[in-house]
């Protein structure tokens, strides 16, 4: 192999595990806000798994209990979201906003409490030894040239996603239960009709959202690093948010949008260390630039990315209109 | 009639709405086949009532037997398992779906199959049973409203409907499609089907229906056969008092007074270079006179009310008001547009507020350029009394109001204005008897005050039957004609482009 091919191997790896975690909120935001719910509180949820998950496991000592905390932990955020903007009949852009607060905010405590607590019985707060998931090559397949390394040598939450992509792909496009989460939000008097519980539907839908962006959170602490800090998800979230408005409220597009955040990621990554090490004199030449600026990137790239393609498509008609319509 | 089975009782059904009675202790009888008419004016409970049949309300009392079975109430699935169907006014469907998927939401049972053939069976025996072709594939939203009606049909009958509850269905048809709904209900109750058929409109019900129930303000007031009745008397029990439809009783003879409102060679282009909506119009109208205008939808009605109501100008010619007094003076107008609900009324905001939309900048409303909220309600009550406009409290939206009360307001904040020149687009569209009567008596009322009046109206009884002088728009051409000098037939005529 050619170094240049090397390198697109390795760039393409680690989009695929940089775009792993917001694939996995983006499909939850994407049947939430099929049904007729937008949650822009998505970064507190995923705060929220990434410090049960970081908890937990540095508790248990078994990475999988910590990965269900994260799920539990996004679905208690879904609850309190639900139960505020589906039968409170809040503003969804207020409530969701409050619950991006919530997640910051009770993250960042909870984190302090945790190592406060470990410290007094005198534990490490890092993880235990082996606590922490690490990427699991699939036999055979990892040796497929290109796609091997870059499919089949992730984390085993990124086979999940993607037989989960998968699967919502099928509930979306092919079953009687993927008409129902889409009238949720196009047409719910048509629900009603029929006989469909509108409010506990939506809250459903939510609650899949949750344990997913918990999950999402579990995968950047206890997976892609073995650490937690505050706001370690950097506005990740809210781009998951943008790139469901920017794949049109379809699958596809999703994937695709959250891929290409991820390379663009995964190649400022690469230029801040190479601009050192190589010998290249253009590249080497970068080293005055601040690393700020490479860890822009990505960002200016979703929002030129946004601004350029997304040309005005309709999304589901009863995003943030509470049901029923009419309080009575 | 006790030897034919009941297909559906209803006793002692009562319903609240916030301390408001809607229904109250209604026992209702209905035999097996034949279509049954459920009759009376907007906001007399109809619709609530079949909500609370298909399940979609639950009632504060009573009990709904199918065919002798009791029915769980306050759930669409259950009344769907006992047979009962229903197709609301306002069609339950997603636009953006297409019409299998919208049957296959509606009816299917697993929450995994998209195309299941027991379904796809069902649609195709009935859509050849009422002779009706539907292109499955194709959005609900591109359809027709006569299709989708159609498809709602389908769907309720799929549901394994033996009770079919139609709410109001001819409300948004043409009359060829209401003659085609009317055949295709006869053919269904020929298959032993039993046809609920809800109307506000008499004469249709009346052809339709062999038995008839009539509700009045949430109580039933008749239940029998319809040829028991004389249209009067069906009239004079759906709105509770004697109902004469206002006419003119002296043609206006002021042919002297200058006009209020001249138009002279007017026309009117939507786009720079497009073909010309309105061409050469020319018309006037006099103070104490109802100038009627008749046409059918779409013939540039929409433009000549927005070149009279100031919405546009007009792209040659002139527009004069008060003609012979010093160049153009602004005339007071009062306007009841063609969308009441787009137009007129800001819907989530409440009664008073829209009825002080026009005058809550002036005395004494507002003072130092405060709003003096004492006096807009003290000016709202008085309107609601006097225009009767049936409401809870002035702060409800006005949206929460049925369609006949909406218009009320429309009328009690235009007319209260002392207006000189008023234009009505349409004003009785959508209403009952009595709502119409009483919104074609107030326009005579304000002729009589020596306003100007521009009726522009689709229904061309109505319009005959209170209007001076008539004029006739077709394709942007307007007639003016020689009523009453001519016949309604000759006008008919001329509205369809005849001479």
């Amino acid at each position: 192999m050619t170094p240049a091919q090397n390198m697109l191997t390795f760039l393409s790896r680690q989009a695929v595990t940089a775009a792993t975690p917001m694939i996995l909120a983006g499909v939850g935001e994407l049947v939430g806000e099929l049904s007729g719910v937008i949650n822009i509180g998505i970064e507190g949820t995923m705060l929220m798994g990434c410090i049960a998950a970081y908890t937990v496991t540095g508790v248990s000592g078994h990475g999988t209990v910590g990965l269900l905390a994260a799920m539990a932990a996004g679905m208690v955020m879904a609850v309190i979201f639900a139960a505020t903007s589906v039968w409170g009949r809040a503003d969804q852009i207020v409530a969701g906003t409050a619950m991006d607060l919530l997640g910051v905010g009770l993250s960042g405590m909870i984190w302090m409490m945790y190592q406060n607590w470990r410290e007094n019985l005198g534990f490490s707060t890092a993880l235990p030894r082996g606590s922490g998931f690490s990427a699991v090559p699939i036999p055979v397949l990892h040796d497929i040239a290109y796609l091997g390394p870059v499919l089949f040598d992730q984390y085993a939450l990124c086979y999940i996603t993607i037989g989960l992509c998968v699967v919502i792909w099928w509930v979306l496009r092919r079953t009687r239960l993927g008409l129902i989460i889409r009238a949720l939000g196009d047409a719910p008097e048509a629900c009603h009709a029929a006989g469909v519980r509108v409010r506990l539907g939506r809250s459903l839908c939510l609650l899949f959202a949750g344990a997913c962006s918990g999950a999402a959170g579990a995968y950047l602490s206890i997976m892609q690093t073995h650490a937690f800090a505050s706001d370690m998800t950097g506005g990740e979230g809210f781009v998951v948010l943008a790139l469901v408005i920017f794949g049109r409220w379809k699958l596809p597009g999703l994937i695709g949008g959250c891929l290409f955040f991820g390379l663009i990621n995964s190649l400022q990554q690469t230029l801040q260390t190479a601009r050192y090490t190589s010998q290249n004199a253009a590249l080497h030449a970068l080293t005055h630039v601040p690393f700020q600026f490479f860890q822009m990137l990505p960002y200016l790239a979703a929002i030129m990315a946004l601004a350029i393609m997304s040309r005005k498509a309709p999304g589901p008609r009863y995003i943030n209109v509470p049901w029923p319509e009419v309080k009575t | 009639m006790a030897a034919t089975p009941l297909a559906l009782k209803l006793t002692g059904i009562s319903k609240t709405f916030r301390g408001v009675s809607a229904l109250e202790d209604v026992t209702l009888e209905v035999a097996a086949g034949g279509v049954h008419g459920i009759l009376g004016e907007n906001g007399a409970g109809k619709t609530t009532l079949m909500n609370i049949i298909a399940g979609l309300l639950r009632p504060d009392s009573g009990r709904v037997e199918v065919m002798g079975d009791p029915v769980p109430l306050g759930s669409v699935r259950a009344g769907r398992a006992q047979g009962i169907g229903m197709v609301h006014q306002h069609f339950k469907l997603v636009e953006n779906q297409s019409v299998l998927d919208n049957l296959v939401l509606a009816v299917g049972k697993s929450l995994f199959s998209r195309s299941p053939r027991r379904l796809l069976r069902d649609i195709n025996y009935w859509c050849r049973e009422l002779n009706w072709p539907l292109d499955l594939d194709v959005p609900v939203g591109s359809l027709a409203v006569g299709r989708q009606q159609r498809v709602e049909i389908i769907k309720a009958l799929c549901g394994g409907g033996k009770i079919l509850i139609l709410d109001e269905p001819t409300a948004a048809l043409t009359p060829a499609e209401v003659d085609e709904l009317a055949l295709a209900v006869a053919g269904l109750t020929r298959a032993g089907m039993t046809v609920l058929f809800i109307s506000h409109k008499l004469l249709e019900a009346v052809r339709i229906c062999r038995t008839i129930s009539i509700l009045r303000r949430g109580k039933l007031v008749y239940s029998g056969t319809t040829a028991d009745l004389s249209v009067d008397q069906i009239a004079e029990k759906m709105v509770g008092a004697k109902v004469d439809v206002p006419r003119l009783t002296q043609l206006a003879g002021h042919t002297e007074t200058p006009p209020m409102l001249e138009l002279v060679d007017v026309e009117y282009r939507a786009k720079k270079r497009g073909p010309p909506v309105l061409k050469q119009i020319n018309m006037t109208v006099r103070p104490y006179e109802i100038l009627g205008i008749a046409g059918v939808d779409g013939n540039g009605q929409s433009a000549l009310a927005a070149l009279i109501s100031g919405a546009v100008n007009p792209t040659a010619g002139r527009i004069v008001h008060r003609s012979g007094g010093h160049g153009n003076v602004p005339i007071r107008l009062g306007y009841i547009p063609e969308d009441r609900h787009k137009e007129a009324l800001v819907l989530p905001l409440p009664i008073v507020s829209n009825l002080l939309l026009r005058s809550y900048r002036q005395r004494p409303f507002a003072r130092w350029r405060f709003c003096r909220f004492g006096a807009w309600r003290k000016h709202s009550a008085d309107l609601v009394r006097q225009y009767d406009i049936r409401c809870r409290r002035l702060e409800d939206a006005v949206a929460t109001l049925s369609g006949g009360n909406q218009q009320k307001i429309v009328l009690a904040r235009e007319l209260s204005q002392q207006p000189e020149l008023i234009l009505a687009v349409n004003p009785t569209r959508g209403l009952d008897v009595g709502a119409t009567a009483f919104v074609l008596r107030q326009l005579l009322e304000a002729r009589e005050r020596g306003a100007a009046i521009i009726l522009i109206h689709g229904d061309l009884d109505e319009l005959l039957s209170i209007s001076d002088r008539v004029a006739v728009i077709h394709r942007g051409t307007l007639t003016i004609t020689a009523w009453p000098d001519t016949t309604p037939a000759q006008i008919g005529r001329l509205m369809l482009g005849g001479m």
